[in-house]
């Protein structure tokens, strides 16, 4: 092996599915062969009955669907909010110092602490769960969308000026389309946080969704349906990660030329 | 007529950490006629840079003003477009999209913005290219299609700073071949900044050499050479006097420049 010698595109997925396979092996070798006892770790035929069992008999889809929803809806309002101000900062100082200070402090608040308060607040409803969500979002997002735009190369800024450009028009012509990839970047990294606090925000109160399944399991000692429960997020991250390429590749295409 | 009159323009930068403040620009006064073609030669950091700057609004002078047809300069505006070293096209858009860039700033109707855009991708020989993204083409062909979206724009005066400074030596020179052949059909009024002795005369029908740091212009000679002018001209008699009369003129203010 050289360092940074590229490799194939199936030598890729190859290796990638390998660790996968891996992984399994070991973790059937050490349920199956007796090394860990039931109590503490199902093996991975119990995982997958468990799991068939949850989704055909105890209806674990809808609160898959639930879940989802929470994550999208929650991140959808925090985008709403965190981007055109993000992009505002980055563009114009005396916002950024206005609010970065208070952002960047509000950022380290953990998301999690705030359910108790939230639950206080807006009851153990959907609003709840939406908030926890939103909390975990939306600082992180102006920021790092702040950031972003204000890094914007200033020589195409100048460009735009000696063009004609005002300066409301350099932030629609420039700022926006320049940093939109980066900003879809952005957005990608986060949504994957929004996944942790949700389980979070469904494990205290909740009588839906995934993590109030995990809770529930946890009380049985079915220890299979809390893996399945774990592997069904792994998934479903995997799969939104992968759509969120997806799209940006066709948003985009600027970027690969 | 002059197009352009600088009047003891200046540009001092504060110090940085207490340091003492430095002079870019001593006091400088200068005015360009209508479709001159102006080269400001001189050694790296002799303020020629951040007087083109100044001119196009984008740096603030610490003193003095400038008049373009008769109105003072504050601010960047499409009147004076700019060409400048490092890739500047905008990466989200076609080679047609960024000439077009300054024409929608403008609010022009699209089938008027394609006729043009259309004109100076003929121009400056980039037909077949419209549709590509600018990550796809060579410097060379970057910096043709920028030169063609500030041109495009029509402005007063086209303000360059060392375009072709990061091409290879033959590119640089069709580039110059190019933007002299388009002067010549169209006239326009350029300023433009190297420190390039043949580009300097090649291009120029006036050409101000700057002293080193601080800047100040130290020699203003008309090169009166014959157009339309063919790359064959570097080599004749003519061109080799101008050459040798600039490089003892700059060649002064680099040993001084290096000394620093």
């Amino acid at each position: 092996m050289r360092p940074l010698e590229p490799i194939s595109q199936t030598a890729r997925l190859w290796l990638g599915l390998s660790f996968f396979l891996l992984f399994f092996a070991a973790w059937a070798l050490a349920t199956l062969g007796g090394f860990v006892p039931k109590i503490f770790l199902a093996d991975p035929i119990t995982m997958v009955k468990d799991g068939w069992l949850l989704l055909t008999k105890f209806g674990f889809g809808l609160d898959i669907l639930i879940t989802i929803w929470r994550v999208v809806g929650g991140f959808v309002l925090a985008v709403i909010v965190a981007v055109p101000l993000g992009i505002l900062m980055g563009a114009y100082k005396p916002v950024e110092a206005f609010f970065e200070p208070f952002v960047s402090f509000a950022r380290y608040l953990p998301a999690s602490a705030f359910v108790p308060l939230l639950i206080l607040w807006a009851g153990l409803g959907e609003t709840q769960k939406l908030l926890v969500i939103f909390i975990g979002s939306v600082f992180q997002i102006v920021l790092m969308v702040a950031v972003v735009v204000g890094n914007t190369r200033r020589d195409l800024v100048e460009a735009a000026y000696t063009l004609g450009s005002g300066d409301r028009s350099v932030v629609r012509r420039v700022l926006i389309p320049m940093n939109a990839p980066e900003i879809a970047e952005i957005l990608r990294l986060v949504l994957g946080w929004a996944w942790t606090y949700v389980i979070v925000a469904e494990l205290i109160g909740s009588s839906t969704g995934i993590g109030h399944m995990i809770i529930d399991s946890q009380a049985l000692m079915a220890t299979g349906q809390i893996i399945f429960g774990i592997i069904v997020i792994g998934v479903i991250g995997l799969v939104s990660d992968f759509l969120f390429k997806l799209v940006n590749r066709r948003l985009f295409p600027w970027r690969l030329a | 007529m002059s197009k352009l009159v600088v009047e003891s323009l200046s540009r001092v930068f504060p110090g940085v950490h207490g340091g003492a403040p430095v002079t870019a620009l001593q006091p400088t006064s200068l005015s360009v006629g209508d479709n001159d073609f102006v080269t400001i030669l001189g050694p790296s950091g002799c303020g020629k840079s951040t007087l083109l700057r100044m001119i196009a609004g984008l740096d603030r002078p610490t003193s003095g003003t400038i008049l373009l047809d008769g109105r003072k300069v504050s601010g960047p505006g499409p009147d004076r477009g700019m060409v400048f070293q490092s890739y500047t096209l905008f990466p989200w858009l076609t080679i047609a999209e960024n000439i077009a860039f300054g024409l929608t700033e403008k609010g022009m109707a699209a089938a008027e913005t394609r006729e043009i855009v259309a004109a100076y991708i003929d121009k400056v020989g980039l037909r077949g290219f419209e549709k590509h993204y600018p990550k796809q083409l060579s410097g060379g062909m970057q910096q043709r299609t920028a030169i063609a979206r500030a041109l495009a724009n029509d402005p007063a005066v086209l303000l360059l700073d060392e375009p072709f400074g990061a091409l290879d030596n033959q590119t640089r020179a069709l580039m110059q071949e190019l933007l002299l052949g388009i002067w010549e059909r169209e006239k326009k009024t350029v300023l433009f900044v190297t420190h390039d002795i043949e580009e300097a005369i090649f291009i120029a029908s006036r050409c101000l050499v700057m002293s080193a740091r601080p800047g100040r212009i130290k020699a203003d000679i008309a090169i009166d050479l014959p157009y339309p002018r063919h790359y064959t001209l570097k080599t004749s008699p003519e061109f080799s006097d101008f050459k040798a009369r600039l490089t003892e003129e700059i060649r002064a203010e680099a040993v001084l420049a290096a000394a620093h």
